[in-house]
This record gives structure tokens, C-alpha cells and sequence, in this order.
């Protein structure tokens, strides 16, 4: 593991209004790997992510992928740096196919709509959505929508895709579909970072976890480390895993 | 053995024969000039669909780009004597340059500004062009001096070159919005209208993109101002500046429908006709009616028939083209 | 320019910025409520000019009693546009709602038009020429009643929105539809108080500078300009906002025809418009 981090982020912050919903966050991503972002409701994770990708402008605090600071850009501007990201309730361009839904992240790299749409083509037999191209985005189911979301942000060619809540909502099996698309992902040299409500699909997943509770890390390790760990326990999975 | 020629080919081309051949088919030069305007129209609704449709970004002071055209070209023919056939392109270029500011303050913002701000350049032109008397000849407007059949000078003393100019303008105007609907420009502001934020999670320069949209709207907006100038040789601030006229240009588009490739241009065709009989049957007696109407025909479509006129249009035209047979088919 | 006049301009801005914070009222409880943008808001102001003109013209009334009248026909009209325009488009498009208020900005224009020529029409009062000498400045009196009549009603507003329940519903639906109907509150009626309401404030406006302020059928582009500039300077959908907004707008509006022209007042409130844009698109009570 001599790999420089492709992103880090240093002593994150923001508040909204009386909440700190993110206080002196730091971790870092390392190319290649996936990490898990996991924590009870209302600990962050989503704050954290529009915080990386610009949505939202941090107080204080730092973001550098690839080792450029990007603290302060804009969505656009950092999508184009190559982060991409999914977003917790599907954002999908309703009234428009799948296809052309698709084609609007290939677009990016691929300025000639006519080279784009031979893109578009491998990203839907990737996530499995070839034959609903021409099915319009708002009449999909939501495991369809969440991959499409995915191809859409594979568009546009990332080298960190961040994933929001993907599998919420989800049957069994649909979540090991998508776990398995997850893999493929990270096999074809993407690195990952899924934040996850769903423990179980979280822990096959990662490579990494860390763990938030009201804005802050308190844990970060292995997923074996992560689930015997007492404050992890204590914060977050006790309840769901007796309940398990 | 020649190939095919299938409706979806012959009807278009059979169609521009007609309106090439159609003033030759008019009573007299009254028509012509009723048909030039509709044209003028044509331009002016496809423009501000570029913005106001794709770019759902609604704009009500297009006057201000048509009546920068306008003063720049005459200003620029009156005082050095160019000719109109350049100054159709800086009136445009100048519109374009007027554009950029409006759209980098107004594109970050999400709300009614943009609509807001573009009333009130148009306004303040307007102001400042009834101000600056010794310049402009204020209230009293300015004027492009006759000189008689001077194709060099866009002047002619028949209508028919006007009818083929303006055509042709009106025609180019159709194939810009074309072109762009299939560019990435086009895609993107669809992205755009459809989710700001999950387009500008994929790497789409919102703002730019509206930005691009409405310079392109304002250019084509001041080459139809320069043509309207130099075609009715006078114009006046309250005409060219003029809020009416800024809500005429978006009624055009918006009862032909928006966000379509031809949506206005057949708003224009339905608007100008009406307008001109009414002003036929009614000969100015009844200041305020035919406004009342339209502005009542605008609420009416914004009710009924949000998406305009466009839908039943090109239902009509599918259903049509299916009716007409192959010509030249290759049969044994 | 000596200071007299500057103060002479001065004061005169700061008497007008009484009527523009009322029509902007109008328009940002509008806003806050219903979530609608009009641009017919001038119209109001022009209804309630023309009818406290008719009402003079034809049966004498004082053009202050008159307020007695208007300002519930307004009212009424408000309820009734909301009823059968907005209604329906409340869930339409930025651009569907932005023109339905354009269309009806135009039919009323044009039917004032048609119906009461494009004459120049004005009200003559004993009081119309009254002016207050102070030092060397002159202050008409209609324009310091007007001054004072927007101030009370912009006071009574505020303690109907302040201390009375259906005033604190209105305010709820205003600062979250969905959590004031799980209150109970019927939106629906809220708009319409809202709209009413809006329409009744304007034509007040209207009302009040009829003594001093000729009515025609355009009048009300100009005062719908002006509120737009106010209520963006003020924060969208903000009461105090407007009132603190319509005070710098009606004194740089004053302030403009006076060192640049007559005819470039407007200019100088757009240039607020272009500068509030650019510095703090969210107003002076907008955060960040």
C-alpha cells in the first residue's frame, strides 16, 4: 500500500444553521480500493459527499483528489476532474429514454453525440439496462433507476465514483446483483467509496470502512475490526444487529 | 433506376417551393409585407426559443437584443455609410456582446431574475435611447435615408427581395435550432430543464451552457433587428425597445410551443395572420383591443394548452405524409 | 447643486418610498405564499387609480374615503384571479406561471385602454396644491399623506400578520406548506387572503397617489418595475426586506433624476437591480 491517496480530505466542516452535521472529518481514499462510508441516519455521510463534490461549500477544511485541492469548485467542475457521484434519491432525467439519459454523462468526454452514443451502448450492457433503452427514466423500477444512475456516472469516465445509499430499498437479490456490478467496477481499475445504510452489503463490499456518528469518524479499519469494534457496536450496529 | 423519393423528403421541399413561389401568387404588395413580418416573426420565435425553450430560461426583454441591432446598424449606415449586408453581422455581434454579462449574473441564480433583469435592459435602453437625443434623435427615432433600388445597401424598391431575404432567414433560423437540438449544447440544456443538479453532478456547466444558448438567441435576435430596420427604414425606441414587443416574441413561441424545432416558427404564422386581420377588421379604431385579445389568448394557452399549438401540428403532418405515397418508386 | 435641492430630493425619494414599499408588499406576500411571481402587479395599482378616479369623477368621493372602496374591490379581484388563473398553474412551470401573469398584466393594460382611452386623466382636490414650507423645502401635502396612509397600512399588515391567528396561518403557509397543513391550515383560502390581500395593498397604492400622480393605462409598468428591484434587494418574500429595500430604491430613484435626468430615474433603479444581482443576489435579509 504505497500508493499515494487519490483523495483526501482534511478536518472537514459545515454547519446548517444550530446542526454541525460534519465536524473535523478526515480520511483518505486510496486508488484502487473500495471504502465503505457507514454511520446511523444523520451522521453525515450524505453532508460528506456534497461536500466532496461541491454541492455544498465546507466552513472549513480541505478536499484533494489526485493531489489538487478542489475544496470550493463546483459540481461541474469537480465532475470533470473525474469524481462522479450518485445521488441517495435518484435524480434520473425523467421524461428521457434511458438511453439519452446515459448519453448526457458520455456527452462530457465524448463532445460528438454520435461517438457518445457507441459509449452509452457498453455502459448499459454493463449495468444491465440494454434492453430498456428506449423506456423513459421516470417509469423505471427503482433498482433500474439506481443503475442507471450508476451508468450515467460511469459517463463521464471517473476515477472515483462516489455512491449514495445504492442499495436502500433493494431486495436480497437485487443487492447481490448490484454488489457484484460494484466488484466488476473496481475490477475495471474504478475506485469506490459507498456510503450505506445496509450493513450487510456494506461488509462484503469494502475494502475499508469508516464509521461516522454526529459528523465525526469514530472508527476506521477492516470490516472484520469494524464489526467487533465496542464503539462502533455501541454507536450504530447494536440495534440492527440484534435485531438481525 | 432511380431511388425512392419518400414524403418525409418531397413534402418539405414541396413546401419551400410553395412559399418561394407564393408572393408571386398575391394580389398585391400588402401581402408581401405581411408575409415578410410573419417571417421576421419566424426568426424572433425561433431565437427566443433557443433560451426561453431549451434553455427554459424566460426571457421578456428580447426587445433589447432586436432593438440593439436595429439602432447599432442604422447608427453604423447613417454615420459611415456601411453597408447593411455587414452591419446585419455587428448588429447581431454587438446583441451577442450585450447578452454575455446578463446571462453570467443572472445563470448562477435560480429564481425569476433572469426574466426580471432582461426587462429591465430592455427598459434602460429604452431610457437611454430617448435620453441621448443628440445621438439616437430620441423619441423621434432615426431613419435610413432612400436611395432607390441598392441591392449593395439591402435597399430595393419592390418587396419581393425582402420576401427572399427574410425567408431565408426565417429558414436559417429553423436549421440553427435544428443544429443545436442535435449538438451537445442541445442535450445539455434538455439535461438542464430536467434536473439541474443531477446534470451538474455530470459534469455539465449549467450556467455556461445557458450562457452559449442566449448568445446565439441574441445574435440571431439583432440580425433580425438590422434586417427590421433596414427593411421598414425607420425605427422608433418605443418600437424597437418596447415591452410589447418583447411579450409579442415570446407569445410567438410559446403558442407555437416551446422547446420544439418548429413550434414557433408555426406560432408566428398563427399570431402574425391573426394580427393582421384584426388590424384589417378593426383599422386601429379600438386602441387596446387587439392587445387585450392577445394577452387573453396567452392566458387561454397557458391554461388549455400548455404545450402549444405544435403537438396537433405535427400529428396533422405525420398523418399526412402517411397518406402520400413514394414518388419515383423503383417498382418492377 | 446646493444642499437644499439635494435635500428637496432627498426628501421627495424618501415620501415615494412609502407607495413602492407598499406595491412590493403586494407582490413579495404574494411570493411568500403562493410561490408565484407577478408581473400584473402594477395592474393593481392602475385598477385602484382608475377607480378611485371614477369614483371622484362621478359621484365626488374624496379620493382618501375613496380607500374605504377600492380597497375591498381589489380585494375581491385579487381572490378572483387566484381562483381561476393561478389555481390552476400553481404546480405549472416557472415559465407557464411567469406568463399567465404577463397575459393578465396585458389584458388589463388593454382593457384600460380600451374602455378609458389613453388620456392623461388626474384629480383635483382643495388639497392638491397644498405644500409644507420647511427651511427652503417645499413638500407637497398629497404626497405627505400618501407617505403617511402606506406607512399605516404597511403598520396595520404587520399587526395582522403579527398578532392574529388567521395572519399567523398565513405566515406558516408562507414558511412551509406542507408542516402547516399537518396545523390544519387550508392553503388554499391562505392564497387566496394572500392574493386578495396583495391586490387590495397595490390598489391602495393606486389610491393614494391619485391626488397628485396622473392615471393612465400603462401607469403600472413603472411601479411593477420598481417593486420587482425592492423585493429583490429585499429578499425575495421578505416583509421588513421590502420596507428597508423600497426606502433606498424611492431615495436613489429621487436622487437619479435629479443629478442625471428626469428621464433616467429607472436607470438608476436597474443599476441597483444589475449591482444586487451581482454582490448579493439574496437580498439584504438573504443569507450568505
Amino acid at each position: 500500500m504505497s500508493h499515494a491517496p487519490l483523495l483526501e480530505v482534511e478536518n472537514l466542516g459545515k454547519r446548517f444553521g444550530g446542526v454541525q452535521a460534519v465536524l473535523g472529518l478526515s480520511f483518505s481514499v486510496r486508488p484502487g480500493e473500495i471504502l465503505g462510508v457507514i454511520g446511523p441516519n444523520g451522521s453525515g455521510k450524505t453532508t460528506t459527499f456534497n461536500l466532496i463534490t461541491g454541492f455544498y461549500r465546507p466552513d472549513h477544511g480541505r478536499v484533494r483528489f489526485a493531489g489538487e485541492d478542489i475544496t470550493g469548485q463546483k459540481p461541474h467542475e469537480i465532475c470533470a476532474r473525474g469524481i462522479c457521484r450518485t445521488f441517495q434519491i435518484a435524480k434520473p432525467f425523467r421524461d428521457l429514454t434511458v438511453f439519452r439519459n446515459v448519453l448526457m454523462g458520455a456527452l462530457l468526454r465524448h463532445p460528438n453525440p454520435t461517438a457518445a452514443a457507441v459509449r452509452v451502448e457498453e455502459l448499459l450492457r454493463l449495468v444491465g439496462l440494454e434492453g430498456r433503452a428506449h423506456t423513459e427514466a421516470g417509469s423505471l423500477t427503482t433498482i433500474d433507476q439506481r443503475r442507471l444512475e450508476v451508468a450515467r456516472a460511469l459517463g463521464t469516465e471517473p476515477r472515483l465514483l462516489l455512491l449514495d445509499e445504492t442499495m436502500a430499498g433493494l431486495t436480497p437479490t437485487e443487492m447481490g446483483e448490484a454488489i457484484r456490478l460494484i466488484g466488476r467496477l473496481r475490477d475495471r481499475g474504478l475506485t469506490v467509496v459507498v456510503v450505506e445504510h445496509v450493513m450487510r452489503a456494506v461488509m462484503s463490499l469494502s475494502d475499508r470502512i469508516i464509521v461516522l456518528d454526529q459528523g465525526t469518524k469514530i472508527a476506521e479499519g477492516q470490516p472484520k475490526e469494524i464489526s467487533s469494534d465496542p464503539r462502533v457496536i455501541q454507536a450504530y450496529l447494536g440495534a440492527e444487529y440484534r435485531h438481525a | 433506376m432511380k431511388a425512392a423519393l419518400s414524403p418525409e423528403n418531397y413534402v418539405p421541399a414541396a413546401i419551400l417551393l410553395f412559399l418561394m413561389v407564393l408572393p408571386h401568387l398575391l394580389p398585391n404588395p400588402f401581402y408581401i409585407h405581411i408575409l415578410v413580418m410573419m417571417a421576421i416573426f419566424v426568426v424572433l420565435g425561433q431565437a427566443w426559443n433557443l433560451i426561453g425553450g431549451y434553455g427554459g430560461q424566460l426571457s421578456l426583454g428580447h426587445a433589447a437584443f432586436f432593438g440593439t441591432g436595429a439602432y447599432v446598424s442604422t447608427l453604423l449606415v447613417n454615420w459611415y455609410g456601411l453597408s447593411p449586408w455587414i452591419t446585419l453581422w455587428l448588429g447581431g455581434l454587438c446583441a451577442l456582446l450585450l447578452s454575455w454579462p446578463i446571462g453570467i449574473i443572472c445563470f448562477r441564480l435560480q429564481g425569476p431574475y433572469f426574466a426580471i433583469a432582461t426587462i429591465g435592459l430592455a427598459e434602460t435602453l429604452r431610457l437611454l435611447v430617448l435620453h441621448f437625443r443628440e445621438i439616437t434623435n430620441g423619441a423621434q427615432g432615426l431613419t435610413v435615408p432612400f436611395k432607390g433600388n441598392a441591392p449593395w445597401l439591402l435597399q430595393f424598391e419592390s418587396k419581393f427581395p425582402y420576401y427572399y431575404i427574410a425567408l431565408l432567414l426565417a429558414v436559417a433560423s429553423v436549421l440553427v435550432t435544428r443544429r443545436m437540438e442535435q449538438a451537445r449544447l442541445g442535450h445539455y440544456l434538455v439535461a438542464i430543464g430536467q434536473n439541474q443538479d443531477a446534470a451538474e453532478a455530470l459534469g455539465i456547466n449549467s450556467s455556461r451552457a445557458k450562457a452559449r444558448a442566449l448568445a446565439l438567441s441574441a445574435f440571431i435576435t439583432g440580425v433580425a433587428g438590422v434586417f427590421y430596420a433596414q427593411y421598414t427604414y425607420v425605427i422608433h425606441p418605443d418600437s424597437v425597445f418596447g415591452l410589447g414587443l418583447s411579450v409579442q416574441i415570446a407569445l410567438v413561441a410559446i403558442v407555437g410551443g416551446v422547446g420544439t424545432i418548429l413550434g414557433p416558427a408555426i406560432g408566428a404564422v398563427i399570431m402574425e395572420s391573426f394580427i393582421q386581420s384584426t388590424q384589417v377588421v378593426f383599422a386601429g379604431q379600438y386602441p387596446g383591443l387587439e392587445l387585450m385579445v392577445y394577452g387573453g389568448l396567452l392566458v387561454a394557452v397557458i391554461l388549455w394548452r400548455p404545450r402549444g399549438v405544435f403537438p396537433w401540428v405535427a400529428r396533422l403532418y405525420g398523418w399526412v405524409l402517411s397518406r402520400l405515397p413514394a414518388l419515383g418508386a423503383a417498382t418492377p | 447643486m446646493d444642499f437644499t435641492t439635494f435635500l428637496q430630493g432627498l426628501l421627495t425619494g424618501l415620501l415615494m418610498s412609502g407607495i413602492y414599499a407598499l406595491v412590493a408588499i403586494g407582490l413579495t406576500l404574494i411570493f411568500g405564499v403562493v410561490r408565484i411571481v407577478n408581473f400584473a402587479q402594477g395592474e393593481f395599482v392602475m385598477l385602484g387609480m382608475y377607480a378611485t378616479y371614477w369614483l371622484w369623477k362621478l359621484w365626488g368621493i374624496d379620493p382618501y374615503l375613496s380607500l374605504l372602496i377600492t380597497m375591498p374591490l381589489l380585494f375581491l379581484f385579487g381572490v378572483l384571479v387566484q381562483h381561476f388563473l393561478f389555481r390552476p398553474i400553481l404546480q405549472a412551470p416557472d415559465l407557464a406561471q411567469i406568463f399567465m401573469t404577463v397575459g393578465l398584466s396585458v389584458v388589463l393594460m388593454n382593457a384600460a385602454l380600451f374602455f378609458f382611452t389613453a388620456d392623461f386623466r388626474s384629480v383635483k382636490t382643495v388639497y392638491s396644491e397644498w405644500t409644507l414650507r420647511v427651511g427652503g423645502i417645499t413638500l407637497p401635502v398629497p404626497r405627505l399623506f400618501a407617505f403617511a396612509g402606506a406607512l399605516l397600512l404597511a403598520g396595520l399588515l404587520a399587526l395582522f400578520l403579527l398578532r392574529t391567528d388567521v395572519g399567523k396561518a398565513l405566515r406558516a403557509v408562507a414558511q412551509d406548506r406542507e408542516v402547516s397543513m399537518l396545523l390544519g391550515i387550508n392553503p388554499d383560502r391562505m392564497y387566496l387572503l394572500a392574493v386578495g390581500l396583495g391586490a387590495a395593498l397595490s390598489g391602495a397604492a393606486g389610491g393614494l397617489i391619485v391626488p397628485f400622480f396622473y392615471v393612465f393605462p400603462t401607469v403600472g409598468v413603472i411601479f411593477v418595475l420598481i417593486a420587482f428591484v425592492v423585493v429583490i434587494l429585499g429578499t425575495l418574500g421578505s416583509i421588513e426586506g421590502a420596507l428597508l429595500a423600497s426606502l433606498i430604491v424611492g431615495v436613489a430613484e429621487s436622487l437619479g433624476i435629479l443629478f442625471a435626468g428626469a428621464d433616467l430615474g429607472l436607470v438608476v433603479v436597474f443599476a441597483i437591480l444589475v449591482a444586487t444581482l451581482v454582490f448579493k443576489p439574496s437580498g439584504l435579509r438573504g443569507q450568505a
